[in-house]
């Protein structure tokens, strides 16, 4: 065992104890929730072997400790989310001790204030919008033998425009998706589009949006990113949701 | 499509989205342990981690296959 350290979850405001019944931190940590003004930070105890610098910067080349790690945090901040306004914190946020992470929120307070009144009574929707994998298929390498050389070549010029052709339409779509939901969103984000390897999907990532939306509007939000996906059937739309504020709750505004 | 039903089982979420907001976004108050590392390197560190190991996936499937 190493020393013990204080791993911070969450900043929220007005969370009742009983909100973290049940829920456990990270190795199964005894949740704790340390009042600063109106502000509960919300941490557990974990060992500086594992998130020291040392602990961390080899752990964070682990993936099984990374998806522990990243699910047991979500955990908490769901718990947290589902019961008050919380502002999640980046993973791996690590303090030496309880007077340590009561200094960060006084140093932060106005911010957090900011950010957690910015995100009351409002939830985040993850929409992303692929191009079809089939889009973007090279052409059968396979060519007729007797096709000479200029009609191989018109015909890969041809097979290259369409492919142009079908991406500037996947974009316009992308597009005319987000500025949709944009008018529906108290605020919008893009996120990196992701690595395809990493996406479980084939086909280009064009839009990874985060849109904040107001509680009352989500049958609103949920009912016309349906609708954009009947509109739109040359690209593929996922929704999902609701998250707890992750891209919006931030310090230096969204 | 997944029009995401409002209740959800918290395994079910890919662990790459996980991972956008969890490192990619998030309230930053530098904890007393920095990893001497930028933020930006955190993210790549990590993706690094999921890259590897879903393509040690794929060779191991291409060499069973």
């Amino acid at each position: 065992m190493g020393e013990p350290a204080r791993y911070l979850y969450a900043v929220c405001r007005g969370l009742a104890p009983s909100a973290l019944d049940g829920v456990r931190g990270l190795d199964g940590g005894r949740l704790e929730v340390l009042g600063v003004l109106d502000l509960e930070a919300v941490v557990s105890t974990v060992d500086l072997d594992e998130f020291g610098e040392d602990g961390l910067r080899a752990n964070l080349e682990r993936l099984d400790w990374v998806e522990r790690t990243a699910r047991g945090h979500d955990a908490v901040v769901q718990a947290c989310a589902g019961a008050a306004p919380t502002a999640p914190m980046r993973l791996a946020t690590v303090c030496l001790d309880d007077e340590s992470v009561r200094l960060r929120l006084q140093e932060h307070y106005p911010d957090l204030a900011e950010a957690l009144g910015r995100i009351e009574g409002r939830k985040e929707w993850s929409v992303k919008v692929y191009e079809h994998p089939s889009a973007q298929e090279e052409p059968e390498a396979a060519e007729p033998a007797a096709l000479g050389g200029a009609a191989y070549l018109r015909r890969k010029k041809s097979a290259a425009v369409e492919r142009r052709v079908a991406r500037e339409q996947a974009t316009a779509a992308a597009d005319a998706v987000d500025r949709e939901l944009c008018g529906l969103a108290v605020a919008a984000r893009h996120l990196r589009p992701q690595d395809p390897r990493l996406a479980g999907f084939g086909g280009t990532m064009l839009l990874n949006g985060a849109y904040l939306v107001d509680d009352v509007s989500t049958r609103s939000f949920t009912g016309r990113v349906a609708e954009l996906v009947a509109a739109f059937p040359d690209v593929s739309i996922a929704c999902d949701g609701p998250w707890p504020p992750y891209s919006f709750a931030t310090l230096e505004g969204p | 499509m997944t029009v995401a039903a409002e209740e959800r089982t918290y395994a079910d979420i890919a662990l790459v989205d996980l991972l956008d907001r969890l490192i990619g976004t998030g309230v930053v108050l530098a904890g007393d342990i920095v990893i001497s590392m930028s933020g930006i390197d955190l993210v790549q560190i990590s993706l690094r981690a999921l890259i590897t190991s879903v393509r040690r996936e794929m060779t191991e499937a291409w060499e069973e296959s």
